[in-house]
């Protein structure tokens, strides 16, 4: 798709992780690790197939977490909103 | 909108006039007296309802981490047949007809709003009907454009383009066009409409004449450029193999505009609505009167709240853009940030849209048939629906709220395809959902609101 084909900009002082196959910067390794496995499949060695595949895994386990505190911010929101309407809606 | 509660402000005066009574006091208070005051539900707590909508949505929309499910969802489409040559043919010719005997039966058929073709053409079955099939269906205008099939009739000088213009001439004239709508009686008045048909006609020919029909069309006129965005949003998506079926929306995330100047008109598509809607409100009329009192002119009022709401609408976005590229830790540039999610407000703007002209198309078209049959000679008091039913106005709601969240949607599944970290791709949309949310908000607000008619200007 359009993964390859972007406008980057990396601030003077910051450190780049570059793609060897389309040059595009990221600004830590595990995002040119998943970027390699989703933008170059084809091209990927099995040493980056395996970084990726660890990566996707890990990256699971972050977004796990982030599921808990959405459904507590879903709850909330939805407790919120019933509480509102018992108490200002007549 | 100023224009469609100006025609639905004569709707409802007939209709009681003609006993109607009931169902149209039920439904001149607009949506909220449809909606919002048979609940009795407090005004900040609806609005509150509408923003926590859309920030739910973000969140459930979060739990989708699937990429291939995203990916395989926007690329589900099956084949259309393309209609033939004949067919596109006959249809431009019969646009042209009826831009033709709109611009003359402007100017020659009664001089009044509900009786006069060119109101009903224009207002109902392009502005509303056309316009809305554009995002439901799928663009045809540039099958149907009139304008541009009398341009194309035409030799072209075929002049160079000024390419660092880019798309700011069609930002400059949508922004005038709806400028001539808000503060001219351009929905009362047939001939003041068929003037401006016609000017917009002239001075639409000849830019094609001069640059060449493809470039004007793609890069200059408005009304183009306006109806192939919305068309972005269609099912009916037009590619190389012939025409797609596709999910409403799906195309959006791979739709990047090219450059500042269309992130720009995005922008003011989706504001334009918005100002149209503000000035008919009660808070506008009081800013107005208060400033206009201590000695500024009412023409500099309405111009400095146009332009500086334009420039806050722009600003609020890229700052959205770049506060997603903080977050993301990405190195995408804002520029291309911005050019990526704008495709997403499309979205919005199209609910708008349809929350804004569906009840004066529905309303109206028998008396837009009614007029068609005997445009020189129509009926004294030309048929029309007697009313919506009162669950039309949460319909109408319902399209706001549909848009908001096919953009939140949209904004997903473009963060998805941008950012290599499902996470990053998450977070770059805090600042998005925000600005969506405080929209969805202010735009709920307006169309709750009941109509004042703008002070200065209303007709
Ligand atoms: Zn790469």
């Amino acid at each position: 798709m359009t993964r390859t084909d972007v406008d980057t900009d990396v601030p003077a002082d910051a450190e780049a992780h570059v793609c060897s196959y389309c040059g595009r910067p990221f600004a830590r390794e595990k995002y040119l690790v998943l970027h390699r496995g989703l933008a170059h499949p084809d091209d990927v060695s099995d040493g980056e197939r395996d970084a990726y595949e660890r990566a996707y895994a890990e990256e699971q386990a972050d977004i796990d977490r982030f599921r808990i505190v959405a459904l507590g911010v879903l709850v909330v929101i939805y407790f919120g909103f019933l509480f509102a309407y018992a108490v200002f809606a007549a | 909108m100023a224009r469609r509660r100006r025609l639905r402000a004569t709707l409802s005066s007939l209709a009681v006039a003609t006993a109607f009574a009931g169902t149209a006091a039920a439904h001149s208070g607009s949506l909220r007296g449809a909606t919002q005051e048979s609940l009795a539900v407090p005004t900040w707590l609806f609005l509150l309802t509408g923003g926590g909508a859309v920030g739910a949505s973000f969140l459930l929309a979060s739990f989708v981490t699937d990429r291939r499910f995203v990916e395989q969802l926007h690329a589900w489409h099956r084949s259309l047949p393309t209609p033939g040559r004949f067919v596109t043919r006959a249809a431009r010719l019969a646009a042209v007809g009826v831009l033709l005997s709109t611009v003359a039966f402007g100017f020659v058929a009664p001089d009044e709003q509900l009786r006069n073709l060119a109101i009903l053409v224009v207002w109902v079955a392009w502005w509303g009907g056309f316009v809305a099939s554009t995002y439901l269906l799928g663009n045809a205008w540039p099958a149907l454009n009139p304008v541009r099939a009398l341009a194309d009739a035409l030799p072209s000088l075929d002049r160079p383009y000024p390419e660092r213009l880019g798309a700011w001439p069609s930002v400059a004239a949508l922004l005038a066009l709806v400028w001539i709508e808000v503060v001219s009686p351009l929905a009362d008045d047939p001939r003041l409409l068929a003037t401006v048909v016609l000017v917009y006609t002239l001075v639409t020919v000849g830019g094609a004449v001069v640059v060449g029909a493809e470039r004007w069309f793609t890069s200059v006129d408005p009304l183009s450029r306006a109806f192939r965005y919305y068309g972005h949003v269609a099912p009916i998506q037009r590619t190389d193999d012939g025409l797609r079926l596709r999910l409403p929306g799906a195309a959006l995330p791979e739709t990047a505009v090219s450059g500042r100047d269309e992130v720009a008109f995005v922008v003011a598509l989706l504001f334009v609505t918005t100002y149209d809607g503000f000035v008919a409100t009660g808070l506008w009329a009081t800013i107005a009167r208060t400033v206009a009192g201590v000695g500024v002119p009412p023409t500099l009022i309405y111009l400095g709240a146009y332009l500086g709401g334009f420039v806050l609408f722009l600003g609020a976005f890229r700052w959205a853009a770049r506060d997603a590229r903080r977050r993301a830790e990405s190195y995408l540039t804002p520029e291309y940030l911005a050019r990526r999610f704008a495709p997403s407000l499309l979205a919005i703007a199209a609910g708008y849209h349809l929350a804004h002209n569906l009840g004066s198309v529905l309303l109206l078209s028998p008396t837009l048939v009614a007029v068609a049959t005997s445009p020189l000679s129509p009926p004294l008091n030309p048929p029309q629906l007697a009313g919506l039913p009162g669950w039309f106005g949460g319909l109408e709601l319902a399209f706001v709220l549909v848009g908001h969240l096919l953009a939140v949607w949209v904004a997903h599944a473009t963060a998805y395809d941008a950012f290599p970290g499902r996470l990053q791709a998450v977070r770059s949309q805090y600042a998005v959902t925000l600005v969506m949310v405080l929209y969805t908000m202010t735009s709920l607000w307006i169309v709750s609101e009941p109509y004042v008619p703008p002070p200065f200007i209303a007709t």
